[in-house]
């Protein structure tokens, strides 16, 4: 790795086509030009420019920081995605050295200051004949002047290491030591159509068959999914048309084939060249008709191997464009998650008591299939759309450069959560209990009286009698639970679970509720955040600016309102799951205590039916309150656990897991929140805590949110937070550094031991 | 319904990655430690001055004890004479320098006693000079002394911020 190596090679430079100085897509375009093939004029920054610039920008140290946290096994898909994010913020926070800018000015040379550039990756090995990458790592359109191209070359550069081509780490070889990337600048080609074609079939390669296909406008249209193109079979031998299929868009002239008979006999033409000068079919990318045909790619056709790990090709699913988010804004917030709502609302209205055996059945296979359709939904256009937010911190952070890169998230601000709305009803009652001496004594004395056996009609008359104020306190508190906590959560309705919440309600009212204080949140407004970005993109991209704000802004909102309405849906098939179990208990064909569950579906069903006699026994189902804290082995204990800083801040307290519904009644104020994670069901419990340690990692998932908005120190993505750590532990949360140190903060001095 | 967890990324044999590292028990990972690297800073006090020196060292196999050895008219020596509490770090660093999420460090807490010439201090001499041979004709030095620390607790560092303890005790 000499330095004798160029910086810059130009693409039209006799014999420069080592791969691993210029990436696989560069040196093939570099011999297609020498051979006497159109590409667009360009050059290529290599891989030494690469390398100069991660070593004089410190970027190697940043990537071994992010990716050596924790094992990347271990890391969620969200984790990945934050890491890549900041990686990517430590790749546009560096400027180009005097002398990388230096050779881009030297590149540009060839062009005027108007030519409109793409600014495209070129990674070693990325397109090889075993397997295509194509799509993990950026390319840039539309690029045009020096500082423009060095801020697209530095986003390409940083693309080596996206979420994505981190899912794929291993097929790359993904070292920070020694992985780098060349990066190509080409102009520009305008042209009425454009797209892609194959040598041979690649759902066939013994057919001797070519296939073309034809878009209007850029080729990006094409790769990207969102136009459908003409499609086209030639005989490679008689050069026949064998078959046409015309792409279904809207433009007028859809059934007019976009190419002529001479078009598509010079692009297969150009293919059989390609394949001969290389030795392998070509899968190539073109723009332009006859006479002004354009090779924009060739790479080796790759048959369509399917991936092993299906989730992650579905990972990769999950990057929908601009077009998608939005067709996917209006879809979900307008018309499925009204939908999911009057769901909810009708199953909740329905009089479950009065139904025979058989109709109650059916009620219940009902919400069985109902919960089944919308959990579909949830993963197929729910948790697509919560790409929202990302999309907007990428957009964000590219525009505006933010030292922080979570900066964005003050965008999201300031919306009528469903969470949100809850919260504020709690802190009122718990207001009105800070506010009334007696009603509080009341509610802690009769608290103590009914615990563990609490009924609320029984609860709710013995309040009335005995405090003053107490009827509007209790109106709330029914109000409340039919607005927001007819939800399931570890398999119970939280609205027959009225005890956790009491106790909350009582430790809420010791102290003023942060979501009454309304101080003004650290950091910069939504407003000012807007304004940022506006002013950043100018006013010709204004209109784009503010519809990715909105997506990211509902797409946010609903990724924390969806939950909480699938879980109402969950919570009506458990109510009727319960009428189903007092019917068969009193009938003596149900046995054991208890709540059925959603294992008990079946046999309640059929017992209901009449098409079996044998009783249904109710078992306790497993919950996720029932995980044992255990995983230390004896004489080791956790002193620092680190995770991701998801929330700034310091604060000491201790432990109080929260495993299931049982553990919400016990949480008091100030003490440390750590769970496997923040549910939209307990995010109530948030203002009470001083720190909050997930298992879960992410900086935009609902704990870091809600304690970013209430300023509460948070850590997540530790390790096995909640079997490490147990309740009463004493814990220091570092929300700067991403640090809970365990014990206190200064050790005993060590006490002397015995001889042995 | 819970915010389901999206999987985690992998769950295939990532051994050969050089990014993948899974985290071994504690212990073990100590043991690896101080297996592999030969020499520690010893950290010494006296009046209220610290002092570091690097020692060769070698320790039981239960990691309960560790031996060093220092001529006598030295700075450590005088200092071990006035205090008892010292510390060991381990590290190896000189072999991740580029990388820090890779190096892992060990501080030993405990305390020393000079092991008089007799028996014990053939045993502990003699660990001594099994890991670190050509100390033998030094450790015999009439001018040399030999000190035994009785660890107290292990701190183990790795990627640059996870500290676990570990208690040596009479079972582990």
């Amino acid at each position: 790795m000499g330095s004798d190596r160029p910086l810059l090679i130009p693409l039209d430079a006799p014999g420069q086509w080592d791969e691993q100085l210029v990436g696989g897509k560069a040196a093939k375009l570099a011999q297609l030009m020498s051979a006497g093939f159109e590409v667009p004029r360009g050059f290529c920054l290599t891989t030494r420019a690469y390398e100069a610039f991660v070593k004089e920008a410190g970027i190697t140290a940043a990537i071994r920081m992010e990716l050596g946290r924790k094992s990347l096994e271990e890391m969620r898909w969200e984790e990945i995605w934050d890491a890549a994010l900041r990686i990517r913020a430590a790749f546009l926070a560096q400027p180009l050295s005097g002398l990388l800018r230096k050779t881009v000015a030297e590149g540009l040379r060839g062009f005027d200051a108007s030519t409109l550039l793409a600014v495209r990756s070129s990674a070693i090995g990325e397109d090889s004949a075993g397997r295509s990458f194509a799509g993990l790592h950026e390319s840039i359109i539309g690029v045009r002047g020096q500082q423009a191209v060095e801020h697209a070359v530095r986003l390409v550069w940083a693309s080596l290491w996206s979420d994505a081509a981190l899912l794929y780490r291993r097929e790359l070889g993904l070292d920070p030591a020694h992985s780098c990337m060349a990066v190509l600048v080409q102009e520009m080609v305008d042209a009425d159509c454009s797209g892609v074609a194959f040598a041979r079939d690649p759902r066939d390669l013994h057919r001797e068959c070519a296939v073309i296909e034809s878009v209007p406008g850029p080729c990006g249209l094409l790769v990207d999914g969102l136009v459908d193109p003409d499609h086209w079979e030639l005989d490679r031998k008689t050069r026949c048309i064998i078959a046409w299929l015309p792409g279904q868009r809207d433009d007028m002239q859809q059934h007019t084939p976009l190419l002529e008979a001479r078009d598509l006999e010079q692009i297969l033409e150009t293919l059989l060249s390609i394949e001969q000068l290389f030795g392998w079919s070509p899968d190539m990318e073109w723009t332009g008709k006859s006479g002004s045909l354009t090779v924009l790619q060739a790479r080796p056709i790759t048959t369509t191997v399917p991936d092993e790990d299906e989730k992650r090709a579905w990972y990769l699913s999950l990057r929908p464009g601009d077009v998608r988010l939005k067709e996917l804004r209006t879809r979900v917030a307008d018309r499925l998650i009204p939908e999911l709502e009057a769901v909810g609302q009708t199953l909740a209205a329905e009089e479950l008591e009065s139904l025979d055996d058989q109709l109650l059945a059916d009620a219940i296979e009902v919400r069985v299939a109902t919960i089944a359709r919308w959990k579909k939904i949830y993963w197929d256009d729910f948790i697509p759309f919560a790409h929202g937010v990302r999309r907007l911190a990428t957009y964000y952070n590219d525009a505006v450069q933010a030292e922080d890169p979570y900066e964005f998230v003050a965008l999201l601000r300031d919306q009528p959560l469903v969470a949100t709305q809850r919260n504020d009803a709690i802190g009122h009652l718990a207001q009105q209990l800070a506010a009334n001496a007696m009603l509080r004594s009341s509610v802690a004395r009769l608290l103590a009286e009914y615990a563990g056996n609490l009924h609320w009609p029984a609860f709710r008359d013995a309040l009335m009698r005995t405090a003053d104020g107490a009827e509007a306190f209790v109106h709330g508190f029914d109000d409340m639970n039919d607005r927001f906590l007819d939800i399931a959560y570890d398999q119970e309705r939280l609205r027959d679970q009225p005890e956790p919440m009491l106790r909350n309600l009582l430790e809420l009212s010791q102290g003023p509720h942060p979501s009454c204080r309304n101080q003004p949140l650290e950091g910069d407004s939504a407003a000012s955040l807007r304004k940022r970005l506006l002013d950043a993109v100018g006013p010709q991209r204004r209109e784009e600016a503010l519809d990715v704000i909105a997506t990211g802004r509902v797409s946010w909102k609903l990724r924390d309102d969806d939950n909480l309405l699938v879980a109402r849906l969950e919570s009506q098939l458990l109510r009727a799951l319960d009428v189903a179990a007092k019917r068969l208990r009193a009938l003596g064909r149900l046995a054991g205590q208890g709540h059925p569950g959603y294992t008990h579906v079946e046999p309640m069903v059929r017992a209901l039916r009449g098409t079996s006699t044998v009783p249904v026994k109710l078992e306790a189902t497993a919950k996720v309150s029932a995980r044992q804290s255990s995983f230390t082995p004896p004489g080791e204990s956790p002193r620092q656990l680190t995770g991701q800083p998801a929330s700034p801040g310091v604060a000491t307290g201790t432990v109080r897991c929260i495993r299931g519904t049982s553990d919400l009644g016990t949480f008091r104020r100030g003490e440390v929140l750590v769970c496997d994670a923040i549910q939209p069901t307990m995010t109530h419990l948030v203002p009470l805590a001083s720190a909050i340690v997930e298992r879960r990692g992410g900086m935009l998932i609902h704990g870091a949110i809600i304690a970013r908005e209430l300023g509460i120190p948070c850590v997540n993505g530790v390790r096995n937070a909640a079997e490490t750590l147990k309740n009463g532990d004493l814990v220091t949360v570092d929300g700067h550094l991403g640090i809970v140190t365990v014990g206190a903060a200064e050790f005993d001095l060590e006490l002397a031991v015995k001889s042995t | 319904m819970n915010n389901p967890d999206e999987p985690l990324i992998n769950n295939s044999d990532m051994s050969e990655s050089p990014l993948a590292t899974a985290a071994p028990a504690v212990r073990e990972s100590i043991q690896q430690l101080v297996d592999k690297q030969p020499y520690a800073v010893l950290c010494v006090q006296g009046n209220g001055q610290p002092y570091g020196a690097l020692v060769a060292y070698a320790f039981s196999d239960d990691l309960r004890h560790a031996v060093f050895v220092t001529p006598v008219a030295t700075r450590k020596y005088r200092l071990l004479s006035e205090c008892d509490h010292v510390a060991l770090v381990i590290d190896n660093r000189s072999n991740k320098a580029d990388n820090l999420m890779e190096i892992e460090a060990v501080t030993v807490t405990g305390r020393s006693q000079m092991i008089e010439r007799g028996r014990e201090f053939d045993r502990w001499s003699g660990l001594l000079v099994t890991r670190h041979p050509y100390l033998k004709s030094f450790v015999k030095a009439a001018t040399c002394a030999l000190f035994r620390v009785d660890v107290v607790r292990f701190l183990h560092v790795a990627r640059f911020q996870e500290v676990s303890q570990w208690v040596p005790t009479a079972r582990s």
